[in-house]
């Protein structure tokens, strides 16, 4: 059969995987010392048979139908039921959630809410981390006091972005950071307003996961609301 | 780029390539109890370290060989005993196996013809003629479908790591 040049050069293939005719062999042998694409193609895939080898003289598990009634558990689907462990594993290293009491004179406990703090990929700073998107908030009836707080994990320190409602509305207060050592430090100060109500970003050298607790003070040092991390 | 990955994405993952990770450690580990710790493992640090990777499934094997060879070197670690000569042969046994599961894994991707093809001439040692014959299909059919399968068989190693 007489071949063009295109013919010769699919037989590639089957020069590569064995199966030509002698005279097919001969043809694309005489071929390929001429073609300079053909070359560099083999040059690719020359490494192709050893690899194939590693699969075993029948080819593996993909070419050779299994014996009936063998069970092959590791080729079954992923279940549910890892995956919801898998994204119960992701969720607690995506987001830090914090549940905080806060004190608001004798009786009314105030629960404040929780934040999240991305502590992912800190490694990766090409791909940086978007701030924390979800917020939980919860207030018990009775208290006037809300604060969401979001510690968000950065390079220098923590940022703490907070979202307050029912404050007191006059007066200076002032935001504190208390570490696991009980070593304080201011994080923010602003002036009250009419409305009690307040969206502030503060910042702290305290790494997240050394924050202990969270308040927010009057000027005279009493404590508006505390949240423990 | 530059999307984070969340939930859904690691989902994504672990549904995509999660069988296929499933059989490499396997493979690789002959432990049963420990191929679906190291599956999500090399899933979290994958997710972890965010990377816009353009191509996943190697990244994926790539950390998954270091996290089994890291671990296969601190189980096996007797500082007195261990010459780097059993080290380097350890290792060596272990990307060989790794490799071969690889192999199997890239030719279940193949599409189905040309898998047959690969088959039927190399496993089976056919002739082209015989392939021909066996498949019923035309020679030249058996002879482009070879040209191809070893095409793409290259790409999707190459898309593995494997790249020897």
């Amino acid at each position: 059969m007489m071949t063009g040049s295109d013919d010769l050069h699919v037989l590639l293939g089957a020069y590569v995987l064995g199966g030509l005719s002698d005279d097919d062999h001969r043809a694309y042998s005489e071929h390929l010392r001429t073609c300079t694409q053909c070359q560099a193609e083999i040059g690719q895939i020359s490494g192709l048979p050893r690899l194939l080898d590693l699969a075993g003289p029948e080819g593996g598990l993909h070419l050779v139908q299994p014996p009936p009634g063998v069970p092959v558990p590791l080729m079954k689907e992923p279940d549910d039921e890892r995956a919801t462990t898998l994204l119960t594993e992701v969720a607690r290293r995506r987001r830090r959630r914090r549940t905080v009491s806060s004190v608001l004179g004798a009786a009314a406990a105030v629960v404040l809410f929780a934040g999240g703090a991305w502590l992912g990929p800190q490694l990766f700073q090409s791909t940086p981390p978007e701030p924390p998107t979800t917020h939980v908030t919860a207030s018990a009836p009775g208290s006037p006091v809300s604060v969401d707080v979001a510690l968000v994990t950065r390079g220098w320190g923590t940022q703490l972005d907070l979202e307050c409602s029912g404050l007191p509305t006059d007066g200076a207060l002032t935001l504190w950071v208390v570490d696991n050592y009980g070593k304080e430090s201011t994080a923010a100060s602003w002036n009250a307003t009419g409305s009690g109500y307040t969206r502030l970003t503060g910042s702290t050298a305290v790494p997240s996961h050394e924050i202990k607790s969270v308040e927010i003070r009057t000027s005279m040092g009493r404590v508006v609301a505390s949240a423990r991390t | 780029m530059g999307v984070p990955l969340d939930e859904d994405a690691v989902a994504e993952i672990y549904r995509e390539h999660g069988p296929m990770l499933r059989r490499v450690v396997w493979r690789a580990t002959s432990d049963a109890n420990r191929v679906e710790d190291i599956v999500q493992e090399v899933i979290l640090r994958v997710w972890r370290q965010a990377p816009e990777a353009d191509n996943l499934r190697a990244y994926l094997i790539t950390t998954a060989r270091h996290l089994i060879v890291d671990q296969h070197r601190a189980a096996g670690r007797r500082p007195q005993e261990a010459t780097l000569t059993e080290i380097a042969e350890r290792d060596s046994a272990l990307d060989q196996a790794l490799d071969q599961v690889l192999v199997e894994e890239a030719l279940g991707r193949l599409q189905d013809n040309h898998r047959d093809v690969v088959r039927c001439l190399y496993y089976q040692r056919l002739s082209v003629a015989e392939a021909s014959a066996r498949l019923g299909v035309p020679e030249g059919t058996v002879k482009s479908r070879a040209y191809y399968a070893v095409r793409n068989l290259r790409v999707i190693l190459d898309e593995m790591g494997v790249t020897r």
